[in-house]
C-alpha cells in the first residue's frame, strides 16, 4: 500500500439502521487516524467526548482530524481534511439514509484515496419491513446489493437466534458475496470493519517460523463471534495460489489483509522458493466479495517487511489453520 | 411592511401617470385601465388618467403609450447559477438570450457544438485558462455521442469542460484529461470508457467530475459571484419579471453569501426582487428546528427587494434523467440496466419531521417533486403535521408537480397547499417524456395546470431557470398550448386560457411565496412592480404568446428597460 493513500470506509444504510453509532464506535475504538465526512450535520451526532472543537462547518475530532459535511461537494470536504494539518489514515464517509452507497464509493477512486470497503448497516428489527416497504423498498435493496460488509444491528432485539438466522440467511440472499456480520449497538470489532490493523502487525505477534519455510499459523478468538488466523510467510508464494484464494473465499471470511512476495507461476517449482528476485511485493486484502492485489513499494533503505497474511472469519467456521495451508500447500 | 416607503408622504412630489395601450391589472374586480400612477414606489391607482389626475399634482409620462402593462413577472422557481453559467460559453441545443441581451441560436447538431466552442477557444487570450461550456443536452442527438476526440479537434491544447444540462455529466477534451491525470490507469466508476476501453471525456456525477479538479470548482464558485447575481436579474428584468426566487441553491448560514445578496439588492439600480429560501439541500451545519429560527430571524431583516420565509426542501431526482420517484408502472423506456424506479433524496418516512419544525415557525415550505411517488410522500408529511399542528394558510407548495395525480391535486386543494408547475417541460422534454420516460398516456397528463384549475389548487408555473430559459410570456405560452418541440400538442385537455396562465405568472406566483399583498397584481397601495410588453397577451393568438416583446420592467416605480443586443 503506498503510503500517502488514504483508506476510504463508505458507511451505508438505510435510517436507523445505526450509521452513526457504528461511525462513533469506529472513532472511539480504533487507533487510526480517522477523518469522518458526513452528509449533513443534522443528520449525524458525532458523541461530545469525541470532538475537541466545534466550527460553523467542521468538527475538530479527538483524534486531530475533522469531521466535514459534504455541504460544498467532496472536493471540498477533501480539501478541509487535508488542510486540517494530521493527514488522516482512513476517511469515513456517511452516507446519507436513502443513498446508493455505490455512488458515494465511486469517490474512494478519488487520486490520493483507496476504496476499502462498502459497509452496509441494516435494522435487524426493521429491515424486512423496510425492504417491503411501498415507497423505500428499492432504495433498501439497492443499499443491502451494494454492501461488501453488511453489518445486521440490533441483533439483540431479536426474539431467537433462529429468527436471526433466518434474517442473515435472507440478507445473504439478497447481497450476494457480502460477509454478514450481526452486531447490536453497531459494536463490530475494529479488525473486521476496517481491517486487520496491518499484515505487519499481525506478523508481529507471529510463533518462530518453523524450520524449511514452512507458514507458520497463529489462531486466537477476535471477539465472541469471530477468531483470526494469521499465516506468516517466509517464501514467496505463486501468484496463482493468491489468485485462487481471493477467487473462492468461503463463506464465513469477513476479511482477509497480508502482504506476500508474489511470484509468477514458472518459478513457484523453484525449491528453493526464495528467489526473491523475481518477486513483487503485493498487498492482498478482501472484505466480502470486494478482493483486491496492489503492487506495494518497499523502501530498500529499511529491512524488509513482514510477508504475512490475516483472515478474520465467523468463529468456527474454519479450521484454524486453513489460511495456512491454503498459502503453502495449493491443492 | 418592512421598509418605510415614500408612497404618497411627499404631497409636494407630483406623481406620475402612465398612460397605456391597456393596463391588465389581474385584479377580478377592476381587470382592466387607460393608465397607472406610481407615487414614489407604489401603485397610486389604476384607472383613467382623468381619474387618476383628480388625486392632486402629478406629471403624465407617455412613454408607455403603446405598451401594454402587466403586474410584474414573478418567477418562484429559478436559481441564481442561471446568472453565473453565463460566465461560461452556452452549447445548448435551443435559441438562448444572455443577460446582456445577446441571442445564442442553439446548437442543434454536433457539429454546431463544435462549431461553437472552436470560435470561443480562438477568442481567448489567456493561455492558461480553461475553455467552459455549458448546456449540452445529449437527448437531442440520438445515436451519435460527442466525446473527447471530437473536442480535440477544435479546442487543440487548451483545456476544455462542457457542463451538460442536466448537471450530472460533464464531457472534458484530452488536453483537460492529461491535465488531471485521468488515463487508462483511472479507477473511477465516474470515468466514462469508449468502445476502445480507454476513458471518452465523460464524467459521470459528482464523483467524476470532480476529477476534473479545478475546471469544475471555478465552475461552481462562478455562481457565488455578485457578477451572476446581477446577470441572474438583468435577465430576469429583460424578459419581464421583476421578483425572483432563488430556491435552495444559496446557503444561508454562510455570511458570505447572505451579505452578498445583501449587498447586490441594496443597489438601487438592482433590478428585481429576490426571495432567498433557506435550505439544507446541499447540507447544512444545523438541524432543521436551527435552520427555521434563522429564516425567521432572516425575515424580520428582510428589505423590499431582499426576501425570506420560505423553505426548500427536496424528495426526488429528474423525468427525463429518470432518478424521479414514479409509480407502478415505473418508467415506460429506461435505458439499460436502469433499476426500475428514480431515487430519493430525502427519506420519504422522514419527511413530516422534516417540515415540523419549519410548519411550526410559520414558514412555508416548497419540495422538489418531479414524480408521482413524491408529491404523495409530501402530501402525506403535510398531511401528518398539520394533524400534529393545526396551522391555517400554510401554502406549502409542490415544486415542478409534473406527475402529480387528479386525487393528489383534490388533497392538496383540501390541505391549502399550493403547486408550481414545471410547464416548460412539455416544450423542452414533451417529446421524450411521450416517446421514452413515461410514455403517451402519462405524458399527457404531465404538468396538469387544467387539472389545478379544476381541483381548485392555486398554481403557478416556471422554467427553472437555468434548467429551462427564464421568461414568463414563453412559460405561459407552454400552460396555454402544451406544444412540444417538434410541433406537436401534448395533453390538449390540460391546456389552460391565457387569462388564467397570466394569474399563473403573477397573483398566484406572489402568492405561494405570500407576497400576494405587496405584488402580483395592479391595484392601489401595492407596489409598483410592471412587466411592460410591446403587445397585449389577451389579443394576440395564444400561439404567438412567446413572441410579444418585452420593453423591460419598471421595479418600485423605477423604469429598467431591458437590454437586447441584437434586433
Ligand atoms: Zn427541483
Ligand atoms: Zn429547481
Amino acid at each position: 500500500m503506498n503510503a500517502h493513500t488514504i483508506a476510504v470506509t463508505v458507511v451505508g444504510g438505510y435510517l436507523g439502521a445505526g450509521k452513526t453509532t457504528l461511525v462513533n464506535h469506529v472513532l472511539r475504538s480504533s487507533d487510526e487516524r480517522i477523518a469522518v465526512i458526513v452528509n449533513d450535520f443534522g443528520e449525524i451526532s458525532i458523541d461530545e467526548d469525541l470532538i475537541v472543537a466545534a466550527d460553523s462547518d467542521k468538527l475538530t475530532l479527538a483524534n486531530g482530524c475533522i469531521c466535514c459535511t459534504l455541504a460544498d461537494g467532496f472536493a471540498a470536504a477533501l480539501m478541509q481534511i487535508r488542510s486540517a494539518g494530521t493527514l488522516p489514515e482512513r476517511l469515513l464517509i456517511e452516507a446519507s439514509g436513502v443513498a446508493d452507497p455505490t455512488q458515494i464509493a465511486a469517490y474512494g477512486h478519488t487520486p490520493g484515496l483507496r476504496l476499502d470497503a462498502v459497509v452496509v448497516m441494516a435494522d435487524a428489527e426493521q429491515v424486512r419491513r423496510q425492504a417491503n416497504d411501498r415507497w423505500v423498498a428499492d432504495t433498501v435493496r439497492m443499499q443491502l446489493t451494494a454492501a461488501d460488509l453488511l453489518v445486521v444491528n440490533k441483533i439483540d432485539l431479536l426474539d431467537d437466534s433462529r429468527e436471526a438466522d433466518d434474517l442473515c440467511d435472507w440478507l445473504a440472499g439478497l447481497s450476494p458475496g457480502a460477509a454478514v456480520v450481526r452486531a447490536s449497538r453497531a459494536a463490530v470489532p475494529i479488525d473486521v470493519l476496517l481491517g486487520p490493523r496491518s499484515a505487519s502487525d499481525a506478523a508481529d505477534t507471529r510463533e518462530p517460523p518453523t524450520p524449511g519455510g514452512a507458514a507458520a499459523s497463529r489462531w486466537h478468538v477476535v471477539e465472541d463471534l469471530f477468531e483470526s488466523q494469521t499465516a506468516v510467510l517466509d517464501a514467496p508464494v505463486p501468484m496463482p495460489v493468491i489468485e485462487a484464494l481471493l477467487a473462492d473465499l468461503p463463506d464465513g471470511v469477513a476479511r482477509l489483509k497480508g502482504l506476500v512476495q508474489a511470484v509468477p507461476a514458472a518459478s513457484a517449482d523453484d525449491s528453493s522458493g526464495t528467489d526473491a528476485a523475481d518477486a513483487t511485493a503485493c498487498l492482498v486484502e478482501a472484505v466480502g466479495r470486494r478482493t483486491s492485489m496492489t503492487p506495494h513499494a518497499t523502501d530498500p533503505t529499511q529491512p524488509p517487511p513482514r510477508w504475512a497474511v490475516s483472515l478474520i472469519s465467523h468463529k468456527g467456521s474454519l479450521p484454524p489453520t486453513w489460511l495456512a495451508r491454503r498459502l503453502h500447500e495449493p491443492k | 411592511m418592512t421598509a418605510a416607503r415614500s408612497g404618497r408622504n411627499d404631497e409636494n412630489e407630483p406623481f406620475v401617470i402612465y398612460p397605456a395601450r391597456r393596463v391588465i391589472t389581474v385584479n377580478p374586480a377592476f381587470p382592466f385601465g387607460e393608465a397607472v400612477a406610481v407615487s414614489g414606489d407604489r401603485i397610486l391607482g389604476v384607472g383613467s388618467t382623468d381619474e387618476l389626475a383628480s388625486w392632486g399634482k402629478h406629471r403624465i409620462d407617455d412613454c408607455f403609450a403603446n405598451h401594454v402593462i402587466m403586474p410584474g413577472f414573478i418567477e418562484a422557481h429559478c436559481h441564481v447559477m442561471s446568472g453565473g453559467l453565463w460566465n461560461s460559453t452556452y452549447v445548448g441545443y435551443f435559441d438562448r438570450r444572455d443577460p446582456q441581451g445577446l441571442l445564442w441560436p442553439g446548437c442543434t447538431s454536433i457539429d454546431d457544438v463544435l462549431e461553437r466552442l472552436g470560435k470561443a477557444a480562438a477568442d481567448m487570450t489567456d493561455d492558461s485558462q480553461t475553455l467552459l461550456a455549458w448546456g449540452l443536452d445529449p437527448i437531442y442527438f440520438p445515436g451519435e455521442r460527442l466525446v473527447a476526440r471530437h473536442l480535440d479537434t477544435v479546442t487543440g491544447d487548451r483545456p476544455t469542460l462542457i457542463l451538460h444540462a442536466s448537471g450530472h455529466l460533464a464531457t472534458i477534451n484530452s488536453a483537460l484529461m492529461d491535465r488531471c491525470g485521468i488515463d487508462e490507469t483511472a479507477t473511477s466508476p465516474g470515468v466514462a470508457r469508449g468502445g476502445d476501453g480507454l476513458p471518452n471525456g465523460e464524467l459521470h456525477e459528482p464523483a467524476g467530475m470532480m476529477l476534473a479538479g479545478e475546471a469544475f470548482a471555478d465552475m461552481m464558485k462562478a455562481n457565488r459571484s455578485e457578477q451572476a447575481r446581477w446577470r441572474y436579474a438583468n435577465e430576469a428584468r429583460n424578459a419581464g419579471h421583476t421578483l425572483l426566487t432563488d430556491l435552495g441553491t444559496t446557503q444561508l448560514w454562510d455570511p458570505d453569501q447572505l451579505n452578498n445578496w445583501k449587498k447586490v439588492t441594496s443597489d438601487p439600480t438592482y433590478p428585481a426582487r429576490v426571495m432567498v429560501a433557506m435550505s439544507n439541500l446541499f447540507g447544512a451545519t444545523a438541524d432543521p428546528a436551527e435552520l427555521a429560527e434563522l429564516c425567521v430571524k432572516l425575515k424580520s431583516e428582510q428589505t423590499d427587494k431582499l426576501r425570506f420565509g420560505i423553505v426548500k426542501l427536496i424528495l426526488d431526482g429528474s423525468i427525463q434523467g429518470f432518478t424521479a420517484r414514479i409509480s407502478w408502472p415505473h418508467y415506460y423506456k429506461p435505458p439499460p440496466g436502469h433499476i426500475g424506479n428514480g431515487m430519493w433524496l430525502t427519506a420519504p418516512d422522514q419527511m413530516a419531521d422534516l417540515v415540523e419544525p419549519y410548519h411550526r415557525a410559520g414558514l412555508t415550505v416548497h419540495c422538489h417533486c418531479n414524480g408521482d411517488e413524491a408529491t404523495e410522500a409530501f402530501v402525506e408529511a403535510v398531511e401528518q403535521v398539520l394533524e400534529r399542528y393545526p396551522r391555517w394558510d400554510h401554502r406549502h407548495t409542490v415544486q415542478h408537480c409534473q406527475l402529480t395525480t387528479p386525487d393528489q391535486y383534490r388533497r392538496m386543494a383540501a390541505l391549502g397547499m399550493c403547486a408550481n408547475i414545471f410547464s416548460n417541460h412539455i416544450y423542452y422534454w414533451g417529446d421524450q417524456h411521450r416517446d421514452v420516460t413515461v410514455g403517451p398516456e402519462r405524458a399527457a397528463r404531465m404538468d396538469a395546470c387544467g387539472t389545478a384549475l379544476a381541483s381548485g389548487v392555486s398554481f403557478s408555473i416556471h422554467s427553472d431557470s437555468p434548467i429551462t430559459p427564464l421568461g414568463h410570456l414563453h412559460t405561459a405560452w407552454c400552460a396555454v398550448n402544451r406544444v412540444t418541440a417538434s410541433g406537436e400538442v401534448l395533453g390538449p385537455d390540460e391546456r389552460i386560457g391565457v387569462p388564467d396562465a397570466l394569474r399563473a405568472i403573477t397573483i398566484e406566483a406572489a402568492r405561494q411565496i405570500k407576497m400576494d399583498a405587496e405584488i402580483g397584481s395592479i391595484e392601489a397601495g401595492k407596489l409598483a412592480d410592471f412587466a411592460v410588453l410591446e403587445d397585449d397577451p389577451l389579443s394576440v393568438d395564444p400561439m404567438a404568446l412567446r413572441d410579444i416583446g418585452v420593453w423591460g420592467t419598471v421595479l418600485g416605480g423605477v423604469l429598467q428597460p431591458a437590454q437586447i443586443s441584437d434586433a
